[in-house]
């Protein structure tokens, strides 16, 4: 497809035009939260540590679901075979969205002089639960937002008898994005109640609808991609959706382990959000077996690479890093403190985050009819904000084990005196690490914002840039990745996180316990550094051999399936 | 698992299976929530806790509206940039508390405590009468107070009412009281101990080197007193010792409470209204009764009377000290 085949699916550029825009400042806002944390007098008075971590976050869940519209905006007339319904109710979603995010950056403020608005027991302006920082107005607002996606989402699809599993998922996956949303919306008085629906929020959606809303799109795209058929892909995409429901649904109880509810928690959590990687690790072989299905080189590099990625970092950061932190042995360790963060930034990021960025990369060249553009910029980019998400992921990592050992096997509870100190070296690098992903989030929107727009490079260049690849010979890096080699890299990334479990697990040791870190720490240091190394060299390697495609088209027999005809026709 | 091309794709019974198995497992999950919250399971509630006639939920609303969630946690969930608070009033007690909440940029020192048990409120609260009990009671009162009184510490000062300040210990009494299921993990060895032996191996010195120096600003003004400086020196040391200086800055800034640099002679405006010289008796009543002449801007009930705690020698040595942070003779 090299160009669009209904008028609406211009729709969704304005969306992905304002994910780029809120990505870059919410970099910003975490560099800052980085800086803070290195040198806590930063800016103390003038924008508290609380405001930009809220800015932070919230801009993080607002520029995913503007990549989430664009996506399901873009796709949606191509699952329908026909125009979007109400494309006026669109363009007052895409105004109102611009609305709800310059009127919460601006009420997060106010958390710094105490003033939530309260009217009737109800916060109307903003109200201090992380990731639900919202006030009421806004909450309201928001939903009405996802109100109307529903309502267009719903009105552009055939009716449903008609309907395959990508209808299903993402159908039910904007309905629940709906429902989910109003549990947050309630002034709870106990601690633990308040808790136990804040999760509702944060687990199921994140859990249950956004990964519902991955899969299906992940499954979409990877039919626009390479033509797989609609028919495996939509097996795939029933069952990753029932297995994230099977495991995720009781899985949410590994948020109910100490917050005071009762103990049989710790039980069903650990025992079902050990389960939670099945999905992901059905996806991630499921985005092998497609980019396999046939020998034809990818056409839009950047766009696979950011899918690669998602899939890739679904199943590192919350796949196995969530599952290393998921039993209650290793939790009570873990929880609260930065291990967390490790796994919250990649699945977060890594998952959600670059599925909007490859949706981008395939959509906008196409709506701005773009036949073949500079794919380098792109490559980069992905390429700066991988790695060094990794490295932020490690550093927060390790800074997580030595803050466990000091905080809780110590007991020493002084941030400023001992805490801190003690984690001075991971909160170094993740400025270093922060200032790398900017880079690459810069050159990602200046690339995006700007594709098609300016004058093609130079053909003398491209030319010459073809030939230079043509004459490097495809070494033993770029051969064809086999079914058995991907399972062995799966291998070597569980074998990672299979250390990085028993490096938590040893804090319950008792000699640990007398005050000697070594075991755990030596347990991190090579269960980190190993499982972010794994990831990088195996994508690097699947990307090496998609790449090499280019040069031995004619060399390597065709994968066993015959190239299905188009979903989109 | 996967769809080979050319077969039947959909298998309906299995299909049908996984969604009854989903329906199973929904009923398992509300069936463990319902019974979560049961009254019988015999988890503190916030609205049967109050703190000297303060009620917890309204504590929970200061605790929001702050977002203290956004660097600190409780029962885990929240920022990683500052403590966890579950645990906290059990921990250090309401009057170490009271004296650290309004002026947070810096930590309390024992005398800033013993002012706040001065109240009956606190006091009764607290179950104790004095400092030396109430440092018996709450170790880690006594731990903060011996390495950190006199530093600055990372939290900004917040412009808490003393009725926030009250509330928001009202909410962490509850949230103490809470049954968490054994999180956080309690230590098992000194951690400060642990700390101080590896520093001392590290720089091969004996492991009391770093006792000394931690503990030698707690007890300062005992020493000095000995010696004989002038009334401004002594009045310096009072107002570290007592605690003012972490409100009250050297210079004309406002941190909780009004600068003292240029602040003596100078005219105050005040909240009526008026306007009042802030000459050695407007000082000295300031002190001892600070509501009775409240500066504007500045709310009434930020600061306690240290009339019951400072004799009048004290008070005229903290005077001269200000009037050496410089005289306005405007």
């Amino acid at each position: 497809m090299i160009r669009i085949e209904y008028a609406t699916q211009r729709l969704s550029l304005r969306f992905f035009m304002l994910m780029l825009v809120l990505f870059f400042f919410q970099t910003g806002f975490g560099l800052l939260l980085a800086a803070q944390h290195v040198d806590p007098a930063l800016l103390a008075g003038v924008l508290n540590f609380n405001v930009i971590r809220a800015e932070h976050t919230n801009l993080a869940v607002l520029w995913i679901l503007s990549g989430f519209i664009g996506t399901i905006l873009f796709v949606g007339p191509l699952l329908s075979k026909r125009e979007l319904a109400a494309p006026a109710l669109i363009k007052f979603l895409f105004y109102a969205l611009i609305a709800i995010v310059l009127w919460n950056v601006a009420t997060q403020v106010l958390a710094q002089t105490g003033v939530a608005g309260w009217w009737h027991g109800e916060p109307l302006l903003q109200e201090g639960l992380e990731y639900l920082e919202a006030g009421r107005i806004a909450d309201v607002v928001i939903l009405i937002g996802f109100a109307i996606l529903c309502y267009v989402v719903l009105r552009s699809f055939p009716p449903l008898s008609k309907w395959n599993e990508i209808h299903w998922g993402l159908g039910i996956g904007v309905v629940a994005l709906t429902l989910v949303w109003i549990f947050g919306m309630f002034f709870v008085e106990r601690l633990d109640l308040q808790e136990y629906f804040r999760w509702y929020v944060v687990h199921y959606w994140v859990e249950g609808v956004w990964e519902v809303i991955h899969i299906s799109l992940v499954g979409f795209l990877l039919v626009l991609m390479f033509r797989a058929d609609i028919k495996s892909v939509g097996y795939a995409v029933f069952w990753g959706i029932s297995l994230v429901w099977l495991s995720g649904l009781i899985g949410n109880a590994h948020h109910y382990f100490w917050i005071g509810t009762p103990e049989f928690w710790q039980f069903w959590g650990s025992l079902f959000s050990a389960l939670e990687p099945l999905p992901l690790i059905f996806c991630f072989w499921h985005i092998y077996l497609d980019a396999h299905q046939d020998g034809k080189p990818i056409r839009n590099m950047p766009a696979f690479a950011f899918l690669l990625g998602s899939v890739v970092l679904e199943q590192v950061g919350a796949g196995i890093l969530g599952f290393t932190m998921t039993f209650a042995l290793t939790n009570v360790w873990s929880h609260g403190t930065w291990v967390t963060l490790s796994h919250a930034h990649l699945a977060l990021f890594g998952t959600f985050g670059m599925l909007g960025i490859a949706a981008a990369y395939y959509a906008v060249p196409i709506m701005r009819g773009v036949t073949g553009f500079d794919q380098r910029h792109g490559k980069l980019a992905f390429w700066l904000v991988f790695t060094s998400m990794l490295g932020l992921g490690f550093a927060f990592a390790i800074g997580g084990t030595v803050q466990v050992f000091t905080y809780r096997t110590l007991g020493l509870d002084w941030f400023g005196g001992d805490v801190a100190p003690a984690m001075q070296f991971a909160k170094l690098m993740a400025p270093l690490f922060g200032t790398l992903f900017t880079v690459g989030v810069c050159l990602l929107a200046y690339d995006l914002l700007t594709l098609g727009l300016t004058k093609p490079a130079p053909s003398a260049r491209r030319a010459q840039e073809t030939a230079a690849m043509a004459a490097r010979a495809p070494s033993r890096w770029g051969r064809r990745l086999t079914g058995w080699e991907a399972g062995l890299w799966l291998l070597g990334l569980w074998v990672a996180g299979a250390v990085i479990t028993l490096g938590l697990l040893s804090f319950n040791l008792p000699f640990v316990q007398q005050g000697h870190a070594a075991l755990p720490y030596l347990m991190a240091s090579i269960g980190y550094p190993g499982l972010f190394i794994v990831t990088l060299l195996f994508v690097w390697r699947f990307l090496s051999s998609l790449e090499a495609r280019t040069h031995v088209d004619a060399g390597l027999p065709l994968a066993t399936a015959a190239v299905a005809p188009s979903a989109s026709g | 698992m996967s769809c080979v091309e050319g077969e039947p794709c959909v298998e309906g019974r299995k299909r049908r299976r996984a969604v009854l198995a989903l329906g199973l497992m929904a009923v398992i999950f509300l069936a463990l929530s319902a019974v979560s919250f049961l009254d019988s399971r015999g988890q503190s509630v916030p609205n049967t806790v109050t703190y000297a006639g303060h009620e917890a939920v309204a504590g929970k609303r200061v605790f929001q509206a702050y977002n203290c969630m956004g660097c600190h946690t409780l029962v885990g969930n929240g920022a990683y940039f500052a403590p966890d608070l579950t645990g906290l009033y059990d921990k250090v007690g309401p009057a170490w508390l009271e004296a650290f909440l309004p002026s947070a940029g810096a930590w309390p020192t024992g005398a800033a405590v013993r002012v706040q048990l001065a109240d009956s409120d606190v006091a009764a609260e607290s179950g104790v009468a004095t400092l030396d009990e109430y440092l018996a009671k709450y170790p880690a009162a006594a731990e903060r107070i011996e390495r950190r009184s006199s530093h600055a510490s990372t939290m900004p000062n917040l412009p808490l009412t003393r009725s926030d300040v009250r509330a928001l210990i009202a909410w962490l009494k509850y949230t103490s009281s809470m049954n968490t299921e054994g999180w956080p993990p309690v230590p098992r060895v000194d951690g400060i101990a642990v700390r101080r032996a590896s520093l001392a191996a590290a720089a091969s010195l004996p492991a009391s080197a770093g006792i000394a120096a931690s503990g030698s600003a707690a007890s300062g003004s005992a020493a000095s007193a000995d010696a004989v400086p002038s009334e401004e020196a002594r009045g310096e040391s009072l107002a570290r010792d007592f605690g003012c200086v972490a409100c009250h800055a050297a210079d004309a800034r406002r941190l909780v409470g009004p600068g003292w640099g240029g602040l003596y002679g100078s005219s105050v405006p005040l909240a009526d209204g008026s306007t009042v010289q802030a000459d050695e008796a407007y000082l000295v009543e300031s002190i001892r009764t600070p509501d009775a002449q409240v500066v504007a801007g500045f709310t009434p009930g930020s600061m306690v009377s240290y009339a019951e705690i400072l004799d009048p020698e004290q008070i005229a040595a903290i005077v001269a000290y200000i009037r050496s942070l410089g005289e306005n003779t405007r």
